[in-house]
């Protein structure tokens, strides 16, 4: 740390020239580059608390998702078409925390997004509860408020005026298996953002797959539940 | 496992509203860095916030200049030239001089269906202005494509088919005196003189090719001083290619003679490349259960002190967080830590908070976050355990919390039951330095690149012994520095003479002791070879309250001059000095800063500092800063007196991922005798306010990331 300090501190240069130019060092004073882990967690307590549970391995096959309902969650997003295997981190009154192997997390509430972690421009929290609601009674309308992190290190706050639709039956096929569900699609709209969000909701009111915006610098999230 | 990502659906839309609708055209930069045509300027404006750099060349003059839009109407730039210079008689040619600019524009209305954009400026605006120049532009769009632009200029712009001044009672231009003293505002100079009409147009092809012509109404007469630049015809032609936002190349034809060639690299403190950073998921809230909520007392016996502590400690630094140190009691958790990993000191506080609730008692509700540097306290945020849990991710967390926070001077805590322990005394680290310095003491630039070996002592975490030696891979063995011509001690002109030998150097080598004398104070000492060019003892008080927008501070210090090879003599020049300032900071708002000085300069020249900062809360940084002693411009020589712009860019800005480093440049004027100051690692102010309120607010939306 205090080599690149010192020479950060010594470098005059005309920062254009300076932006491509990287330095690299070598020494315990260098910086270090692993990101957090948390799931780290459990191995660094020795005290027995209930802790986060370890991230999924890269690859979960099939059989231990199938076997395991609840457990895993697949996440694809979509913007870099990139698939992963969640598991839950944390609960927090009714919104659970995922995490992914690469140390990304989606918070749900009934399974509706209310936060993110680890995207270019995360949604930092959500207000979404009418969704849900809007859902369970075969569609209806819905306000959401979401929060972002804006270039300038703020918080900025949209209001979401949504409705939510019924599309009828549609099959949904993951993993070999082919499930019967009821399509729902919210259309969403403020003052400076608008967005799509689409539901497949089994028999028993158990949300089986989702595709929710985040934000237009992120993109989409394809979320399958099991 | 197969892919099973549905297929794309008309349906999905994700659209950013209204707010991105209102997208300008690119801004055309000028082979002179500003919005403009080719060698003349626009009465365009770029987004407020955008800092260009630009580098131009043609024949006999090179440009590099950086402009700054501060306010949606004003820009101000800065840069310097390199340029063949008639000599005196004429017939000589000057090659290569080295002269710095700085430039400013102002726009006096919006453009509008009817009414074009109006702007005003001035470029090169300090003696001697080799392209001093004074203008009012006009600037019209047609459409999306074409901007039509025509103006007045004076001086260097009043020089082809001028005519007489529309503002005659201003008076005659004065001719430049080579033996008045440079650097000083021309203002005698502006809009006086001859003027001359000038006018062109850009029409951008596509998205990334454009045109550019113009009729140029600046000219290079053979005279001393000017620029030995050709201009037979005043028509100038150029292309323009935009290869991605942000990037404009250009190629020109020049007064039917000459090629130029430029790059214009923009980017916006509004509009940050890394978007809201690339950091991974902070540890979710551990909240707690119901049962947990009901226990008011922390069972050492199922959690040990010993197991706490440990398990704080790697929770921490999983995050890149230190601890150092921890008092917990029943109810309330203080942690210490210092940060190394995040720009934005309320990120890491958020990301403390969030790991504690995975390790501390139920029954503690109360968490006090200390966040530490060089081994002292700067502050003490006391927030609570049950708004976390309630609040996270939802709308309004940020706010609340802030809210609800409490703000106050750690040194009025009382001391960590558990302090910290020193688990590494010594480190150290090897890696490549290069300087550019373009306003070097000798007036030219100066690069030097090679290898840098830096080395740390902790003997307490207050009192740190720390050292560098570099050794240059380009040696250049300049002359020996030569002895005092004028009045004033050279204290930094013979600069260039230092570390030349191609030995390895001695960059610095000192002890530094910081501490918390009292509540709301912070203290320095640094004793040692403080710099490349002094050693000595050098002391700071700083008095900051928490909360409070000003800072006051005294810097003392005894310098002595090193020997120019930079071992560890002081033998080669026979010069001591005390010198030391009274310092008032203030944080004026809406992203000001503003600080003065005001004591004794290194050459004993009593005087004072004045600067100014842009500061944005991501921590994009433009500020400007004024020296003037009582040294007369005439002893200073070059540049009068010493001012200068700077520019610095955090690295997470660029890159995203989590950083406290930064890339940062000084445009200034060269290193003179007076009004010059020592080079101490560690001043207060910087390191303090890093984690008072005002500071922690600017980023305050990173406390939940």
């Amino acid at each position: 740390m205090g080599a690149v300090l010192e020479i950060r501190h010594s470098i005059r240069a005309f920062w254009l020239g300076l932006s491509v130019f990287a330095l690299t060092a070598c020494g315990s004073l260098r910086e270090e580059g692993t990101g957090a882990q948390v799931t780290e967690l459990a191995t660094s307590l020795i005290i027995g608390q209930t802790t986060a549970p370890a991230a999924p391995a890269a690859s979960v096959s099939r059989d231990e998702i199938l076997n395991n309902p609840g457990k895993y969650m697949r996440v694809n997003t979509r913007d870099i078409d990139r698939w992963d295997t969640m598991v839950q981190a944390a609960q927090n009154g009714s919104r659970v925390t995922w995490v992914d192997t690469e140390n990304n997390t989606i918070t749900l509430e009934n399974g509706v997004i209310v936060a993110t972690r680890g995207l270019p421009r995360d949604l930092m929290g959500a207000e979404v509860g009418q969704v849900w609601a809007a859902i369970r009674a075969g569609g209806g309308n819905a306000q959401r408020t979401h929060e972002f992190l804006t270039d300038g290190d703020q918080i900025s706050r949209e209001l979401l005026q949504c409705r939510i639709a019924q599309q009828g039956a549609d099959t949904v096929q993951r993993l070999g298996q082919t499930l019967e569900s009821t399509r729902f699609e919210e259309k969403c709209e403020g003052e400076g953002l608008q967005l799509t969000n689409i539901y497949w909701v089994n028999r028993s009111g158990r949300l089986l797959r989702s595709l929710q915006a985040i934000s237009p610098d992120a993109g989409y999230l394809q979320l399958d539940v099991f | 496992m197969q892919r099973e990502v549905l297929a794309t659906t008309s349906a999905l839309a994700l659209m950013i509203g209204n707010a991105g609708l209102a997208q300008d055209a690119a801004i055309n930069y000028s082979l002179f860095g500003t919005p403009g045509l080719l060698e003349m300027p626009t009465a365009q404006s770029a987004p407020e916030g955008t800092l260009a750099g630009s580098l131009a060349y043609q024949d006999g003059l090179f440009q590099a200049k950086a402009t700054f839009q501060l306010t949606p109407r004003l820009s101000l730039s800065a840069g310097y030239a390199i340029v063949d210079l008639y000599d005196d008689p004429t017939t000589e040619i000057d090659e290569g001089a080295f002269e710095r600019s700085f430039d400013l524009q102002y726009r006096l209305n919006n453009e509008t269906a009817y009414l074009p954009a109006f702007a005003i400026g001035i470029r090169d605006a300090f003696t001697p202005g080799r392209f001093a120049s004074e203008y009012i532009v006009a600037s019209k769009s047609i459409g999306d494509d074409l901007v039509v632009t025509g103006g007045i200029g004076w001086g260097a712009m009043g020089l082809r088919d001028g005519f007489d001044n529309p503002f005659p009672g201003l008076g005659d231009r004065p001719v430049f005196d080579d033996a008045d003293s440079e650097g000083q505002l021309g203002s005698d100079f502006w809009f006086r003189g001859d003027a001359a009409a000038f006018g062109g147009l850009t029409y951008q092809v596509n998205d990334t090719w454009g045109l550019v012509a113009e009729y140029s109404s600046i000219d290079y007469p053979e005279e001393p001083g000017r620029p030995a630049l050709d201009a037979e015809s005043p028509f100038n032609f150029g292309v323009t290619y935009r290869p991605r936002p942000g990037m404009q190349l250009s190629l020109a034809a020049l007064h039917g003679s000459e090629i130029a060639l430029s790059g214009s690299f923009t980017l916006n403190a509004n509009d940050r490349p890394s978007m809201s950073g690339f950091e991974k998921a902070p540890a979710p809230i551990n909240a707690r259960t119901a049962a947990q909520l009901r226990e008011d007392a922390w069972d050492r016996g199922a959690l040990p002190p010993a197991g706490l502590r440990a398990a704080t400690e790697a929770l921490l630094k999983i995050e890149g967080l230190t601890l150092r140190g921890l008092d917990v009691t029943d109810t309330t958790a203080r942690v210490r830590y210092s940060n190394s990993r995040y720009r934005s000191q309320a990120q890491a506080m958020g990301r403390v908070a969030r790991m504690m609730t995975q390790v501390m008692p139920a029954s503690v509700d109360t968490f006090i976050l200390e966040p530490e540097a060089r081994g002292i306290p700067l502050a003490s945020v006391t927030v609570s355990r049950r708004d976390l849990e309630q609040l996270e991710n939802r709308p309004g967390a940020a706010a609340a919390v802030l809210d609800r926070a409490e703000f106050n001077d750690a040194a009025a805590n009382k001391p960590l039951q558990d302090g910290p322990d020193i688990p590494e005394r010594f480190s150290w680290g090897l890696g490549p330095y290069l300087t550019i310095d373009p306003f070097s003491s000798d007036g030219s630039i100066a690069v030097d690149t090679g290898l840098s070996l830096s080395a740390r002592y902790v003997i307490t975490p207050q009192l740190v012994v720390s050292g560098a030696i570099t050794q240059s891979v380009l040696p250049a063995d300049k002359d020996d520095p030569s002895p005092d011509t004028d009045d004033i001690p050279n204290v930094r002109s013979d600069g260039g003479a230092y570390g030349d030998d191609g030995v390895p150097v001695l960059q610095r080598l000192t002890g530094a002791h910081f501490g918390r004398p009292a509540t709301n104070l912070y203290s320095r000492i640094t004793a040692g070879y403080l710099e490349r060019m002094y050693g000595g003892v050098s002391t700071e008080l700083l008095w900051k309250p928490v909360e409070s927008r000003l800072g006051i501070g005294a810097e003392l210090n005894y310098a002595v001059k090193r020997d120019s090879d930079m071992a560890f003599g002081f033998d080669e020049f026979d010069y001591n000095v005390v010198t030391g300032h009274v310092s008032a900071y203030y944080d004026l708002g809406n992203g000001y800063h503003t600080q003065l000085d005001v004591g004794r300069y290194l050459a004993g020249d009593w005087g004072a500092t004045v600067s100014v900062d842009r500061e944005y809360d991501n921590g994009v940084r433009v500020g400007a800063y004024v020296t003037q002693t009582e040294i007369s411009y005439d002893d200073f020589g070059d540049g009068s007196y010493n001012k200068g712009v700077r520019i610095s860019i955090p690295r997470d800005f660029l890159m995203g991922t989590p950083n406290r480093s930064g890339y940062g440049t000084t445009i200034r004027t060269r290193v003179g005798d007076g009004g010059a100051r020592l080079n101490v690692d560690g001043r207060l102010y910087g390191i303090v306010r890093d984690a008072h309120k005002s500071d922690l607010t600017d980023t305050w939306g990173r406390f939940w990331r």
